[in-house]
C-alpha cells in the first residue's frame, strides 16, 4: 500500500509517496530526498547523530516514522545557513573547535539550535552539558561543543534583543 | 627570504580549513556516496560464538525478491584470508603459528558475528529479508571468552588442532638479573588487574562501496580508512592475489578511526567481488550492532606486575606476566600490540632489570587490535598504577616515589631495559608544574571541605611517556599549479585531526601563500604513489617534516624562476602573500605567472625525511575526583594536563586531540567495558549497555605544554594524537583509588570504576 504525505523540508514543500509505512524520517531524508547531511550513528535513538528539528523541536529522526509527519515542518543541517551566511550555531562550532571528524556535528548543531530555542540555558555550562548529553561525540569534542553552544546562545539573544529594540 | 604568514604559519592557532563542509552537512562520508545503480549488501553472521555449520541451500534466497547475488565460502575459493602482519617472535626465535580470519567461514564459526554468507539485493532491507531464507544447519559448540579461563586445562579450544588456546609467548628482559634484583630487594609491591576490553565506537560505522571496471579489469573500493595504501596492498596481495595496480582505494571524509579503521576488513573484498560479478556498484553499510560485534576491539590484558625496590624506594627490577586476549583470530596487527606495549613498560623510570612474559590467548571473541594508543595505554596504566602502589606500600607520597625513580635529564639519551632510546625529557619538570597548576598542595583542605558535604575526594596523577612516529618516513609531493595555488599530495589520512590545516601551516610558512590557495590531497591510491597512513601519532612528526622540506625546495625553485623573470638574484626574492617580490621594491610577479614561466620540473618538489627512532611525548595528568558514597557515583571536579609535545604546530588542533584523548581515556577508567557472557556472547552490544562518555559529567580541562624539542625529529615535534588517552586512564583510576584509600583504606578497584563497583567496594568494608 502506498501512503502519500506532504511536508516541508528546509522550507520546500515535498510530496512523498511511501511504499513502506516503516520508513523513518532519517531514511526519507538520506535515501529519498538525498539530504545526506543528517547522519546515522545507531538507528536506535541512542546517539543523537540524526537529530533534526520537527516543528521547531529536536527529534531523533531515526525513531520518527515519516508517515507521522503529515503537514510537519522539518529543518535539517542543510537548511540552517542563509546562503553563504552561517547560522550562529554553525559559526560558533567553527570558532570553538566543536568537532574533529564532523560526523556527529550535524546532529550536535541541530540539537544545539533546538536547545537554545527552548530558552532554559541562561549561560549555564552545566545546563548545556545536560541538554546536549543525548548527542555522542567519540572525538570527545565536548569542551568545544559546550563553549560553542554558550557562545551561540549569547550571540542569538544579543541579536534578538537588537531586533526587539 | 621567506616571510611566514603569522596567522597561518607553524605555531599559529589557525582555525581549521576542513570545517565549512562539515558544519553545513556537505561532508562526504562513505555512505553519502551513492553512484547510479548501486546495490546493497548484507552480511549473514553467526549467532553463536562457536559452532560448525553447513549451508544446505541458498536457492530460496537467490530467488527472493530483488536479490542479485548470494555468496558463500564455496563461491570464493580464490579469495585469500585477512592476513596477520604482526606476528610475534617467541623466546626460541620461532614465529608463532597464526590463525587468520577467512573472508567467509567455510564450516566453522569462532565468534558471534563471524561471516557465513553475503547477500546483495536492490535494498538492504531486501538483502536482509532474503538472508533469512538461506538454509543453515548449525551444530553448536562450546565457546570461551575469558582470557585466564581459556588457558585452563579443560577449556574449550578455539582451534582444536592447536591443542591449546595459547597463541604465542613473547619474552623481553633478563630473567636472571631480575630474579637477583628481587632477591636483593628490601620491598616488593605487586598489582594484579584486568585492562578491560574496549570498543572503538567511532560515530561513523564502517561502510564499503565496491566498483569494478570490466574494461580495465580494475577494482575501486571507497571506504573510510586510516591510509588507502595499506588497505589496497592487503586487498590486492592477500585477498585477490593480483597486482596492486588493479585496485584503487579511495577514502573521503572519515567519521573517526582511532586505530580500528586502519585495517582491511572482510567486507572490502566481498563488495569488490560482488561488484565484479554483477557489473554494478555494491555497497555494504555496517550498523551499530555490527560495529560492536565485528570491528576490531581494543586492550583486554590480564596482568600481574611486581616491583622490587631498595629500602629507599628505588626501583630495582620489574616483573610482568601479561596475558593478552587476541580474540578468535590474529588481527592484522593483533599479536604485535602487547609486544609494542611492553616495549614502553618501564615508563619514565630508570629501571635496570625487567622480566616480561606476554602470552597471547585465543578466545571466542572479536579480534583485538590497535585502538588509540595500541599497547602504550596498557603499558602506562600498568606502570603508573604500580608506582602508586609502591608509594602506598612504602608510605611515601606518590610524587616522591616518582621523583626518586625518574630518568634524570642528565641521563639522556637513555636506553631503556626494553631497548628503546629516549632522546630528551624533563619528567620532574612537568610533574612539578602540573602539581602547581592543580594546586596539589591545597588538596587536603579541599578534601576536608568535601567531607563536610558528605563527599569522598581523591587526587591522582599519572606521569606518562609514549612512543610515537615509529621509525619510518612519509613522502610529501608539492606542486605549484597554473593558477598559482599549491597542491600537496601525502599518504597520511585525516580522520578528523585536521591534517589539511596542519600541513597547510608548514607550506604557508615557507611559501607565503594563503590557506585557501593550498589544496591537500589524501585518500586516493590513484593520486598518490605511496603512503604510510595515519596511526601511532605519526602524521605530523613524519608527514610534517617532509612537507616542510618539500616546501623549502619548492620555495627555492620558485625564487630561482622569479629571479630569472624579474632579472634579479634569487637571494633577493621573497615569497609573500602569493607573490614573488624583489625585496624592498614593488617589482613582483604572481604565483600564477610564475607557474606559467616555470618548467614542469620547477613546479614540483618532493621530500621524504626518514626518522630512525620513535619520538617520545610525555607529560603529567592530574585528576581530582569526588565520590558520593550514597550512590557510588563519581564526578571529576578538576583535571590538569601538562604535556611535552616537543614543538606545537597548531594549539587549536592540539587541544582538540588532547581533550578528545582524555575523554576516551576517562571513559575507560570510569565507564566503558565490553562484557562477554562466558561462552562469548557480547552482552554490551549497544550504547544502552556500553557506557560512552557524554557531555554531562566531564570536567573542564586545564592544559598547558612544557615542550622540550625532540632531538630525533627534524623539527623537534613529538606527536600528540594518542598521548592524552594514555595519561588519562591511570590518572583517573589513581584518583578513584586515592579517594577510596582515604575513606576506607582500600588500595584497588577494578576498571572501569563504575558507580556500582565503587558502591560495592565502599559497602564491602
Ligand atoms: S542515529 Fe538516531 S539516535 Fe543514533
Ligand atoms: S566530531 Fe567526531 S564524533 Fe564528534
Amino acid at each position: 500500500m502506498t501512503l502519500s504525505i506532504h511536508l516541508t523540508v528546509n522550507g520546500a514543500a515535498q510530496d512523498v509517496a511511501l511504499d513502506d509505512p516503516r520508513v523513518t524520517l532519517l531514511d526519507l531524508l538520506r535515501e529519498r530526498l538525498h539530504l545526506t547531511g543528517t547522519k546515522k550513528g545507531c538507528d536506535r535513538g541512542q546517539c543523537g547523530a540524526c537529530t533534526v528539528l520537527v516543528d521547531g523541536r529536536r527529534v531523533n529522526s531515526c525513531l520518527t516514522l515519516a508517515a507521522s509527519l503529515e503537514g510537519a515542518e522539518v529543518l535539517t543541517i542543510e537548511g540552517v545557513a542563509r546562503g553563504d551566511e552561517l547560522h550562529p550555531v554553525q559559526a560558533a562550532f567553527i570558532a570553538n573547535d566543536g568537532f574533529q571528524c564532523g560526523y556527529c556535528t550535524p546532529g550536535q548543531i541541530m540539537s544545539a539550535i533546538g536547545l537554545i530555542s527552548e530558552g532554559r540555558l541562561d549561560g549555564d555550562p552545566e545546563r548545556v552539558r545536560e541538554g546536549m548529553s543525548g548527542n555522542l561525540c567519540r572525538c570527545g569534542a565536548y569542551a568545544g561543543i559546550t563553549n560553542a553552544v554558550l557562545e551561540a546562545e549569547a550571540t542569538m539573544s544579543e541579536t534578538a534583543k537588537e531586533a526587539a529594540e | 627570504m621567506n616571510i611566514a604568514t603569522p596567522k597561518f604559519g607553524v605555531g599559529a592557532s589557525a582555525l581549521r580549513k576542513e570545517d565549512m563542509p562539515l558544519v553545513t552537512g556537505r561532508g562526504r562520508y562513505t555512505d553519502d556516496v551513492h553512484p547510479e545503480g548501486t546495490l546493497s549488501a548484507y552480511v549473514v553472521r553467526s549467532p553463536y560464538s562457536a559452532a560448525r555449520f553447513t549451508i544446505t541451500s541458498t536457492e530460496a534466497a537467490k530467488a527472493a525478491d530483488g536479490v542479485h547475488l548470494v555468496l558463500t565460502a564455496a563461491d570464493i575459493p580464490h579469495i585469500g584470508p585477512m592476513k596477520c602482519q604482526g606476528v610475534a617472535t617467541q623466546p626460541d626465535g620461532s614465529k608463532h603459528a597464526v590463525r587468520e580470519m577467512p573472508v567467509l567461514c567455510e564450516s566453522a564459526v569462532r565468534l558471534v558475528g563471524d561471516a557465513v554468507a553475503f547477500v546483495v539485493a536492490d535494498t538492504q532491507a531486501l538483502a536482509r529479508d532474503a538472508s533469512e531464507l538461506i538454509e543453515i544447519e548449525w551444530e553448536m559448540g562450546e565457546g570461551i571468552a575469558e582470557t585466564a579461563g581459556a588457558l585452563a586445562e579443560d577449556a574449550p579450544l578455539v582451534w582444536p588442532e592447536l591443542g591449546t588456546n595459547r597463541a604465542y609467548t613473547y619474552k623481553i628482559g633478563d630473567e636472571r638479573a631480575t630474579e637477583q634484583a628481587f632477591a636483593d630487594a628490601a620491598h616488593v609491591s605487586r598489582i594484579a588487574f584486568t585492562n578491560q576490553r574496549l570498543i572503538s565506537n567511532y560515530m561513523e560505522t564502517r561502510a564499503s562501496l565496491g566498483e569494478y571496471d570490466a574494461e580495465r579489469d580494475r577494482f575501486t573500493l571507497t571506504t573510510g580508512t586510516q591510509g588507502v595504501h595499506g588497505v589496497r596492498d592487503t586487498l590486492a596481495k592477500d585477498n585477490f592475489s593480483i597486482d596492486a595496480e588493479k585496485v584503487r582505494v579511495v577514502t573521503n571524509d572519515v567519521g573517526g578511526g582511532f586505530g580500528t579503521k586502519a585495517f582491511n576488513y572482510r567486507e572490502n573484498p566481498l563488495v569488490l567481488e560482488a561488484a565484479k560479478r554483477l557489473g554494478r556498484p555494491v555497497k555494504w553499510v555496517g550498523d551499530r550492532t555490527e560495529h560492536f560485534l565485528v570491528d576490531a576491539h581494543g586492550r583486554d590484558n590480564v596482568v600481574v606486575a611486581e616491583m622490587a625496590m631498595d629500602a629507599e624506594g628505588r626501583f630495582l627490577g620489574l616483573k610482568i606476566d601479561l596475558k593478552a586476549n587476541l580474540g578468535a583470530y590474529c588481527g592484522q596487527f593483533g599479536p604485535m600490540i602487547p609486544v609494542i606495549g611492553t616495549s614502553m613498560t618501564t615508563g619514565l623510570y630508570d629501571i635496570a632489570n625487567i622480566d616480561v612474559t606476554v602470552t597471547g590467548v585465543y578466545t571466542n571473541t572479536t579480534p583485538v587490535d590497535a585502538y588509540r594508543g595500541a599497547g602504550r595505554p596498557e603499558a602506562a596504566f600498568l606502570i603508573e598504577r604500580l608506582a602508586d602502589t609502591c608509594a602506598r606500600d612504602l608510605g611515601l607520597p606518590v610524587e616522591e616515589i616518582r621523583r626518586k625513580n625518574f630518568i634524570r635529564p642528565d641521563q639522556f639519551p637513555y636506553k631503556t631495559a626494553t631497548g628503546r632510546t629516549y632522546d630528551v625529557g624533563e619528567f620532574d619538570g612537568h610533574m612539578t608544574r602540573a602539581m602547581e597548576c592543580a594546586d596539589w598542595a591545597g588538596f587536603e583542605e579541599r578534601a576536608e571541605e568535601a567531607k563536610g558535604r558528605g563527599r569522598l575526594r581523591g587526587i591522582g596523577m599519572a606521569t606518562y611517556i609514549e612512543a610515537c612516529a615509529f621509525a619510518g618516513s612519509e613522502a610529501a609531493n608539492l606542486e605549484l599549479n597554473e593558477d598559482g595555488t599549491v597542491t600537496l599530495y601525502i599518504g597520511t589520512q585525516t580522520n578528523g585531526q585536521g591534517h589539511s590545516t596542519a600541513y597547510s601551516q608548514f607550506i604557508a610558512d615557507k611559501i607565503g601563500i594563503d590557506f585557501d590557495r593550498i589544496i591537500v590531497h589524501q585518500g586516493d591510491t590513484d593520486r598518490l604513489a605511496k603512503g604510510g597512513g595515519t596511526g601511532g601519532s605519526r602524521s605530523i612528526p613524519l608527514g610534517g617534516v617532509s612537507v616542510a622540506k618539500a616546501s623549502d625546495s619548492l620555495a627555492e625553485k620558485m625564487r630561482k624562476v622569479a629571479a630569472d623573470e624579474l632579472e634579479a638574484s634569487a637571494a633577493d626574492i621573497e615569497l609573500v602573500d602569493g607573490e614573488a617580490r624583489i625585496v624592498g621594491t614593488d617589482r613582483t610577479m604572481t604565483y600564477a605567472d610564475l607557474a606559467k614561466a616555470a618548467s614542469m620540473e620547477d613546479r614540483k618538489a618532493d621530500a621524504e625525511i626518514v626518522q630512525d627512532e620513535a619520538t617520545y611525548p610525555n607529560g603529567t595528568h592530574i585528576c581530582e575526583i569526588e565520590i558520593d558514597p550514597e550512590t557510588g557515583t563519581s564526578e571529576i571536579v578538576a583535571y590538569t594536563i601538562v604535556d611535552d609535545f616537543g614543538v606545537t604546530v597548531n594549539p587549536t588542533l592540539l587541544l582538540g586531540q588532547v581533550h578528545g584523548g582524555a575523554v576516551q581515556g576517562i571513559g575507560q577508567a570510569l565507564s566503558e567495558e565490553a562484557v562477554h557472557a562466558e561462552d562469548g556472547q557480547l552482552v554490551t552490544a549497544s550504547f544502552q549497555d556500553y557506557t560512552m562518555p557524554r557531555a554531562e559529567g566531564l570536567p573542564n580541562f586545564t592544559f598547558e605544554t612544557r615542550n622540550v624539542p625532540s632531538t630525533t625529529n627534524a623539527l623537534g615535534i613529538k606527536g600528540a594524537g594518542e598521548a592524552a588517552t594514555i595519561g588519562s586512564t591511570p590518572a583517573t583510576l589513581n584518583a578513584v583509588v586515592d579517594a577510596l584509600y582515604r575513606a576506607r583504606g582500600l588500595t584497588d578497584i577494578a576498571m572501569p570504576a563504575t558507580p556500582q563497583r565503587i558502591w560495592n567496594a565502599l559497602n564491602a568494608v
